[in-house]
């Protein structure tokens, strides 16, 4: 795969500095979301978009293990965990966008701001975060110029305008390793209960939880990128190094991450988001995490994926496929919600969750958990039909093998995701999924807990409302 | 006498190619238009620019290439639909294709240039001579055209 890899990047310098090119205007998520059409944008495009939703499971508890019959987090409805059924506003964004003094149209500049409530407001304070603050220059012909926080080049998934987004929820990849979560400790230490049991001392520590707002696909940094034109193809390259940070944070170490993408596509018709073209793409990304706390240091993240997308006529297609390297996200001890206190005897939570029970009250906290040295893949498939411009029907099929690499550790979720999207107009839309979900420890008897556990994994019903504006 | 008649013929001639050539350069050659418009651009709202080439182009649709003579003045935060790297450069070639004619302002170009640094790189199908405004005066008064201000 490295190897590979290496091949990919020496094709972005090649297809960057020898091919005989053609600067092309706005037509892939590099140039839609980091340049404005020449000449033409005005000094401040307000726009943005809202996601009312509901969501649905039936709400199966917790089937074994120390949080025995406690609310399960993954039939739990995001962001807050807890209910399993609910309305919820997921997003609502506005930005600002366009070029500062309109007769000088090299520079552009994009501003995003979230006041919907997920894993970006929700985390680190405040209830509206920042998401988007970034300059484009335009001077270099072949080598744009963005700097400050925007999308980084990478997964389709993540990269994609998500009011663009055909389903409603990500696959379990992309949530699970591209949608970063940000820890100071990696879950794995005396994280147990702060209240005092009879005759037993209270417990120091809290659940480790994260430090702040997801990454949302996003980074502070420096980003190099074009698009060139040759015939009916379009070759599009990214290098950008950030922070690694996400949004709404600064450096908290001197390790920088590193993005490399890669993409051409055959186009057949249109522009904009939802134009018509074949696409190859490929990415990679690389970096350091520091902790602070239990299992305080610093830890490689790799991710890398490739994938193609196709969109013609009626029919729309999709696959990508993500390996990772460091820094897995391993939800949370015994599927709990992060802070439940578990409920089994006393001294017996520690053999299934490997905390320490401080207190001796038995009791240990439900937490985050991160597998600095873990492995882990996933890939998607996904085909949509749209009979006329009101109706389109989708269906997904996603795999995320999580822990590839300790076999008691793995799991593998697998999701079939069936979808329809009726247009009121080009701006406006209502999606309906429903998620078939299949999760299970491969390595583990079905007697495990683990297995008992996921059993009860269920599947979801989700509606969502979408107004672009 | 016969050396005479020769000479006076090829200047003749001569005067005649130069004033077609320069008649060519400052008015629509379409001697069957049915009608003439102005299409007047002078907004900073990028929508108008979408705007004035749509309705020129529903325009040659009405009444054909040879029926209308159509000439698009752009002066103000107009002139930026005449820029070299505007993005609607394309349908402005396609246009001109068919006989449109565009025009820019100078004064607003030096303006821009005093601001900018640089004079802007227009787009070569465009004339960029005097005022924009004293143009559509000059089209509507004496030339007989209608302006129209999408």
């Amino acid at each position: 795969m490295k190897q590979a890899l290496r091949k990919v990047a020496l094709a972005v310098v090649c297809v960057g500095g020898v091919a005989v090119t053609i600067p092309v205007k706005a037509a892939n998520w590099l140039m839609l979301q980091g340049t404005e059409p020449a000449s033409t944008a005005g000094r401040a495009k307000v726009w943005g978009f809202i996601q009312p939703e509901y969501q649905q499971t039936r709400g199966s508890e917790i089937d074994a293990g120390p949080w025995v019959g406690q609310r399960a987090v993954f039939n739990s409805m995001r962001p807050d965990l807890k209910a399993d059924k609910g309305f919820n506003t997921i997003r609502a964004r506005v930005g600002v966008r366009g070029v500062g003094m309109p007769i000088d149209p090299k520079v552009n500049y994009f501003f995003l701001a979230e006041f919907g409530n997920n894993g970006i407001t929700q985390q680190g304070g405040g209830s509206v975060k920042v998401t988007d603050a970034s300059v484009t220059l335009n001077h270099i012909p072949g080598a744009r110029i963005r700097v400050g926080t925007f999308k980084t080049p990478g997964s389709e998934e993540g990269l994609q305008a998500i009011h663009v987004f055909d389903y409603i929820n990500f696959t379990g990849a992309t949530n699970g390793l591209l949608l970063e979560r940000f820890f100071n400790g990696n879950g794995s230490g005396t994280f147990v209960s702060p209240v005092a049991g009879p005759g037993t001392a209270a417990d120091s520590g809290d659940a480790n939880r994260p430090n702040g707002p997801v990454s949302a696909f996003r980074d502070t940094g420096i980003q190099v990128f074009d698009t060139f034109k040759q015939g009916s193809w379009e070759h599009a390259y990214a290098i950008m190094i950030g922070n690694g940070n996400g949004i709404a944070r600064g450096e908290n170490d001197d390790n920088k991450e590193t993005y490399l993408y890669w993409s051409s596509e055959r186009v057949y018709a249109g522009s904009g988001p939802r134009r018509q073209g074949w696409k190859m793409f490929a990415w990679k990304q690389s970096g350091k995490r520091t902790l602070t706390t239990e299992g305080a240091g610093e830890y490689d993240r790799d991710r890398a994926g490739l994938g193609t997308t196709y969109k013609k006529g009626k029919h729309r297609a999709a696959f990508e496929y993500i390996t990772a390297d460091g820094m897995i996200f391993n939800g949370t001890d015994g599927g709990a919600i992060a802070g439940s206190t578990s409920n089994l005897p006393a001294g017996a939570a520690g053999k299934f969750t490997g905390n320490t029970d401080v207190g001796g009250d038995g009791q240990v906290t439900a937490s985050f958990n991160m597998e600095t040295e873990g492995e882990a893949d996933g890939y998607y498939l996904h085909y949509g039909f749209a009979p006329n411009p009101r109706w389109e029907f989708d269906v997904r099929y996603d795999v995320y093998n999580r822990m590839t690499d300790v076999s008691a550790k793995e799991r593998q979720f697998k999701t079939w995701t069936l979808g329809t999207q009726y247009f009121f107009n080009r701006k406006s839309r209502v999606i309906v999924n429903y998620e078939i979900r299949d999760a299970k420890a491969p390595n583990l008897p079905a007697s495990d807990n683990a297995n008992k556990i996921l059993n009860g994994v269920d599947n979801r019903f989700s509606a969502q409302l979408l107004i672009i504006f | 006498m016969f050396k005479h008649i020769t000479k006076w013929s090829i200047l003749l001639a001569t005067l005649v190619l130069i004033t077609g050539g320069v008649q060519s350069v400052f008015a629509a050659d379409k001697p069957f238009a049915e009608k003439k418009i102005v299409l007047q651009i002078s907004d900073p709202d990028p929508f108008k620019q979408t705007l004035v080439l749509n309705v020129a182009n529903n325009l040659i649709k009405e009444y054909g290439t040879d029926g209308v003579e159509i000439e698009i003045v752009a002066f103000g935060p107009g002139l930026r639909l005449l820029f070299a790297d505007n993005a609607n450069k394309g349908r402005i070639q396609g246009l001109d294709a068919n006989g449109v004619e565009f025009r820019g302002c100078s004064n607003t170009q030096k303006n821009m240039a005093k601001k900018l640094g640089y004079v802007p790189k227009m787009n070569p199908v465009a004339l960029v001579e005097g005022p924009g405004v004293v143009r559509i005066v000059k089209l509507v008064t004496e030339d007989g055209y209608t302006l129209v201000k999408p």
